[in-house]
């Protein structure tokens, strides 16, 4: 018997592997590869230095954001609350470095490493809330974050009225915010240090795993004695502490606190998720295909910008996007199911 | 906490076989509105196979999950190699070598098979997972057991047998004390079975215990040292194998004579009203099958879980996707099978799973029994509801069906299984129905329930109508039916009637041997 | 269960008197009446699909595309010369013709791919606000003809009851026929406890299901018609947040998420509910950036005591 499957092994393998590289990676990768080919002969500008780090700039604030609600998105629910979290987030630091900078003028430093623990602590708090809720109250994750985004976006608007808050400490400014290494902005690095750190976690310790499995079957997670609980908070905790990173580094680069920027953000992150494979029933999810869909969804503004086309009419292609992605997700799976 | 491996669980007890390994005592556990047990004792001798035997409600599964440490025991003492266990978890259980295979599998279908029996206990070096120890001990692990898996595929691209050995896998992770199987051969092979029997007996020869649930017959006769019949919650009595004869022990668990629980049913089979020629579905699961049913008869269909049994069935009522074959109606062959076309042509499907597809919970019988129908006069006129005569006729069928109590508007949810078969079966009465497709009725329906089923079945058929029974309940399919078809993986393989339906015969075809010969024993 | 509610209604109600007396006179009362029937209309098109296990976001963004193009329509028309009823048809035409649109598109995609209304609501939200903010350039269009607006606010049916309340109790009263009186009803109740039974049973599913998302999207049209009529201008901010508040008061009223629980009567009791709690805060000059504070809290409260329902039952 052994022999027999091992002797069809052989035989399959070939076909199984091509069929298992294209399971593993999905066609992002390659759609991305072309759009790229073809964007860089029709796109006026495209290929030009700044135009890259342009891009390269902007898709790293969505790729932290966006790997965060892939977590959420992978243990089976949605954070709709990403984009008030990285709004308070902006109020609260800019808030408390302002302030802080006159008390404790001359320690920059201080006021900065404070200023980011009151931004982290602000997405630690909604993050907390979204998952106790989720885990103990059991209620609809989309329903609770909704909740949230209203009282997070309600908090922001409170302390600033609207109006912008300036003071943050010139080296946070300019040396973070927007300042180079190697040519290429801070914030890439941040970004970059987000999808490792994550790809670490997924495939390679404990917590990653038992976020899989409590999104792809939870009963078998409880009976195999994952805690459940314990994973579903930490999820919904580190999305909002990653949309509050993101939102620190966002800030920083803007030079003021911002109640609202950009609206968009929630849809972006679940867009970039869901072009990059993430099924909204939970269980699926790589963390460096997501951070692929968000420097795709970028590029794809990028090129819109670059062609002049309203960004009116771009809100209505970035809903257009996430309905067929998912469509085509959705119809994909009915064709495998009958093979 | 360090995770359970071989290398730092407990050295075992030893211990002579004969001795006691498991002993619960007066254990009790409800759930809301169910009591499951009810003052249940059970032992477990080291080296021996002591097997479950019970109906589907009886209260096995609640039984096995409490030793596996599911969820505790309302009340009743347990103990495990002589000492008090007071709050198990399912961690501490496999920790104690106590391995359950659930029937329901604890499988995440999206993680490999490694990396599913791995869940849970996973093997770290230094904080993070040790991908290359996980790696060798699963290879050796499926190489000792013997089966053919592939550590690196997702399990949701395994067939059920395939999945079926990764749970059992899972249990042989951790040194097997207590090895707990329910249903492990319901989708195996002959030969896997036979694998699967031949570590039971390593296991018992290596002092540990097995408790092991089933109702199939054969496999009792095989291995068990002891059986326990639990019905309704408690235990009836427990007998040595061999001491009791099948008959007996099929009385023991439905707590009725045979002959009784069976009625008597006169067959006179008229024109045949549903034909399926040539059918093969997109899935694989049903191959080139052909069959027909006449007015007047019970046809049944026999063969083991997983066979594509109840496939051939929700194909024809329009639930499966068809790649090749026919389907007559009354004569009339039906292009795109869709329920509410068969329901129009007189043809009604009830499904094995009453909740997830055939109730809806929170509305009321009258609502439940009337949704195949609200197309009907009776029930609207322009769409617009007619509520009195919906009423009218809804109560009428509830007091024929014996629903009791016979309250129309009370929500489905808080009736018995028993009571929700009946409003299932509500619905075939209120159309005109000529056809009536069972899967598998009388799962989780108590046995005075059943003998009504079966009174209604018996009454169908004497006035015309045609019925398709599939289940897995041997002596349901074999008493009730006029013809028997036995089916064996997606394929038909044999047709019995009169005297040819017995128990060796059909079984021998379910494994998919020819030769009755080769059945005996 | 089912008096929670309006004795939570009156609790509150009296422990703002205690602290502004004005909340309990005949004006405000009354005022509070008109005002509810408003988030009424859009509470019981939440309720559509809401009862069918989905949601729609699209309705806000829906609401201030409707409002924009049927008061650019109404606009050029009257700027030429067209005689009032051609106005008034056409206002009303481009409203509900767009409405039926998004219901359609949410509808079909909803029930025809079997993707999550959740999505599909979030596109069209997108699309509309998209839609909206193109079309009007980001700026109201004042003006809208007078006739129109008389028909739908100014002008009374019933002497001394404002017609937007007409027309909320016209829209409870035909929709308690359908959901208790039509096989459309029946049809929604059961979609929403089990798909999948109904889906045995031979009900057309996909039909109803899509029918659930258009009618959703017509009762929205009209209101959003209502309260342009009202603002006497098409702004493309008019949804604002009549997202959050449709759902909020939909499922405070009783309306399950899960499906298959509630009806009109809960929707109309959310809706006046969730509109006294703004007015109790108007008049303790509580500020609109904190009322956004307490709306979130209320919907986390509402889905809670959901969830408790459910469990108990």
């Amino acid at each position: 018997m052994a022999r027999d499957a091992a002797g069809s092994e052989a035989q399959a393998s070939a076909f199984d592997r091509g069929y298992r590289f294209y399971e593993a990676v999905g066609f992002l990768p390659i759609m991305l590869a072309a759009f790229l080919v073809l964007l860089a002969l029709f796109v006026p500008h495209f290929l030009a230095l700044e135009n890259i780090f342009n891009v390269l700039r902007s898709s790293s604030y969505l790729v932290i954001l966006a790997i965060g609600q892939m977590l959420v998105m992978i243990v089976g629910g949605f954070d709709l609350s990403v984009g008030s979290v990285v709004a308070l987030t902006s109020v609260v630091s800019a808030t408390v470095m302002a302030e802080l900078g006159h008390s404790l003028a001359g320690h920059p430093g201080l006021v900065i490493a404070i200023g980011v623990a009151a931004g982290i602590g602000c997405g630690l708090a909604v993050g907390l809330v979204n998952g106790l809720c989720v885990a103990f109250l059991k209620v609809s994750p989309f329903m609770v974050t909704l909740g949230t985004a209203s009282i997070a976006t309600g908090f922001a608007l409170l302390l600033t009225n609207g109006i912008p808050v300036y003071g943050m400490p010139k080296s946070y400014v300019d040396g973070f915010g927007r300042g180079l290494w190697l040519q290429l902005p801070t914030a890439v690095y941040l970004a970059v240090a987000a999808v490792a750190l994550l790809w670490v976690m997924q495939n390679f310790t404990r917590m990653g795993r038992y976020i899989y499995a409590i999104g792809g079957n939870l009963q078998a997670a409880i009976v195999s004695g994952v805690r459940a609980k314990t994973h579903l908070i930490f999820a919904y905790a580190l999305c909002a502490m990653l949309a509050s990173l993101s939102g620190l580094a966002l800030t920083a680069e803007i030079g003021s606190g911002q109640a609202v920027l950009n609206p968009q953000l929630t849809l972006e992150s679940i867009a970039a998720a869901v072009i990059a494979g993430v099924s909204l029933k939970g269980g699926v999810g790589k963390v460096e295909l997501v951070a692929l869909g968000a420097v795709f969804l970028l590029t794809l503004t990028n090129a819109m910008d670059l062609l002049r086309i309203d960004p009116r009419i771009q809100s209505i292609f970035l809903g257009v996007i996430v309905v067929l992605a998912v469509a085509l997700d959705e119809l994909a799976k009915r064709r495998a199911a009958v093979v | 906490m360090v995770p359970a491996s071989v290398e730092n669980a407990p050295p075992a007890v030893p211990a002579a076989c004969g001795e006691l390994l498991l002993k619960l005592a007066g254990i009790s556990k409800s759930f809301p509105g169910v009591v499951a047990l009810d003052g249940v004792d059970f032992d477990l001798r080291h080296g021996e196979v002591h097997v479950l035997f019970g109906e589907n409600g009886a209260g096995k599964s609640t039984l096995i999950n409490i030793i596996a440490g599911t969820y505790p025991a309302d009340a009743g003492s347990f103990q495990y190699q002589g000492q008090d266990i007071a709050r198990l978890t399912p961690h501490e259980a496999r920790v104690i070598g106590i391995s359950p295979v659930f029937q329901e599998f604890s499988l995440v279908p999206d993680l490999t098979v490694e990396q599913n029996l791995f869940l849970g206990r996973e093997l770290t070096a230094g904080g993070l997972l040790n991908r290359a120890a996980m790696r060798a001990r699963a290879r050796s692990i499926i190489r000792d057991l013997g089966f053919a898996l592939d550590p690196d595929r997702k399990v949701r691209d395994l067939s059920r047998a395939h999945q079926q050995m990764v749970e059992i896998a899972k249990a042989f992770l951790t040194e097997v004390r207590l090895l707990i199987l329910d249903e492990p051969t319901a989708s195996l092979t002959e030969a896997e079975a036979a694998k699967l029997f031949s570590l039971i007996a390593k296991l018992k020869a290596a002092g540990a215990g097995i408790i092991y649930v089933s109702h199939r017959m054969r496999e009792i006769t095989a291995i068990a040292d002891r059986i326990t019949v639990l019905r309704d919650g408690r235990k009836i009595r427990t007998v040595a194998a061999g001491e009791v004869s099948e008959t007996e022990l099929v009385e023991l668990m439905t707590g009725r004579k045979i002959e009784v629980l069976f009625p008597q049913i006169e067959f006179r089979p008229r024109e045949t009203l549903l034909e399926v020629e040539h059918l093969t579905l997109a899935n694989r699961s049903v191959n080139d099958v052909s069959l027909h049913a006449r007015a007047g008869e019970i046809t049944g269909i026999a063969g083991l879980v997983g066979c594509g049994k109840s496939e051939i069935i929700r194909a024809v009522f329009g639930l499966e996707t068809i790649t090749a074959g026919t389907i007559r109606v009354g004569g009339e062959a039906v292009a795109h099978p869709t329920p509410a076309g068969l329901l129009r042509r007189g043809l009604c499907y009830f499904p094995s799973d009453r909740v997830a597809e055939g109730l809806a919970l929170a509305r009321p019988v009258r609502e439940n029994a009337s949704m195949a129908a609200l197309d009907l006069p009776a029930f609207s006129r322009a769409k617009v509801l007619q509520r009195r005569s919906e009423r009218r006729v809804v109560q009428s069928i509830v007091e024929r069906l014996r629903l009791h109590p016979p309250q129309i508007e009370r929500p489905v949810a808080n009736l018995s299984g028993g009571n929700r078969q009946k409003v299932l079966l509500a619905r075939g009465l209120t159309r005109d129905i000529k056809v009536f497709l069972f899967d598998e009725p009388t799962v989780g329906v108590d046995v005075g329930a059943k003998a009504e089923v079966y009174e209604l079945m018996k009454t169908l058929v004497a006035s015309g109508v045609a019925i398709v029974l599939v289940s897995s309940e041997l002596p349901e399919v074999m008493h009730l039916s006029r013809r028997l078809y036995v089916m064996h993986r997606s394929r038909i393989v044999a047709e019995l009637t009169g005297k040819d339906i017995n128990e060796p015969k059909v079984l021998s075809y379910f494994f998919g041997e020819r030769s009755p010969e080769a059945a005996t024993g | 269960m089912t008096f929670v509610l309006p004795l939570l209604m009156v609790a509150m109600e009296l422990a703002v008197f205690s602290v502004q007396p004005r909340v309990l006179s005949e004006r405000n009362l009354v005022n509070i009446l008109n005002q509810s029937s408003y988030l009424l209309i859009f509470a019981a098109a939440q309720m559509m699909v809401i009862l069918t296990r989905g949601f729609d976001l699209s309705l806000g963004a829906s609401v201030s595309a409707i409002s924009v193009a049927s008061a650019m329509a109404m606009t050029a028309l009257a700027a030429a010369n067209a005689p009032d009823w051609l106005i008034i048809v056409v206002g009303l035409g481009v409203g509900l013709g767009f409405g039926l649109l998004v219901g359609l598109f949410n509808g079909l995609l909803v029930s025809g791919l079997g993707i999550n209304p959740f999505v599909v609501t979030l596109g069209s939200l997108n699309i509309c606000l998209g839609i909206a903010t193109t079309i009007s350039g980001g700026r109201p269009i004042f003006n809208v003809p007078d006739p129109f607006c008389h028909l739908l606010y100014d002008g009374r049916f019933i002497p001394g009851i404002p017609v937007p309340l007409t027309l909320a109790v016209l829209v409870s009263l035909l929709l308690y026929l359908v959901l208790n009186h039509t096989v459309f009803g029946r049809s929604l109740y059961l979609i929403g406890d089990n798909p999948r039974a109904a889906q045995l049973a031979g009900l057309p599913s996909r039909r109803y299901l899509t029918l659930a998302y258009v009618s959703c999207a017509l009762l929205a049209a009209f209101g959003g018609l209502v309260l342009t009529a009202r603002t006497g201008s098409g702004e493309p901010n008019l949804g604002g947040s009549l997202m959050l508040e449709s759902i909020a008061a939909a499922v405070i009223g009783g309306i399950s998420l899960m499906g298959g629980v509630g009806g009109i009567v809960q929707a109309v009791l959310g809706a006046v509910f969730v509109t006294m709690l703004s007015n109790a805060m108007d008049l303790l000059e509580v500020g609109g950036y904190v009322q956004q504070i307490l709306l979130g809290c209320v919907i986390i409260l509402a889905i809670f005591l959901d969830r408790l329902r459910v469990t108990r039952s």
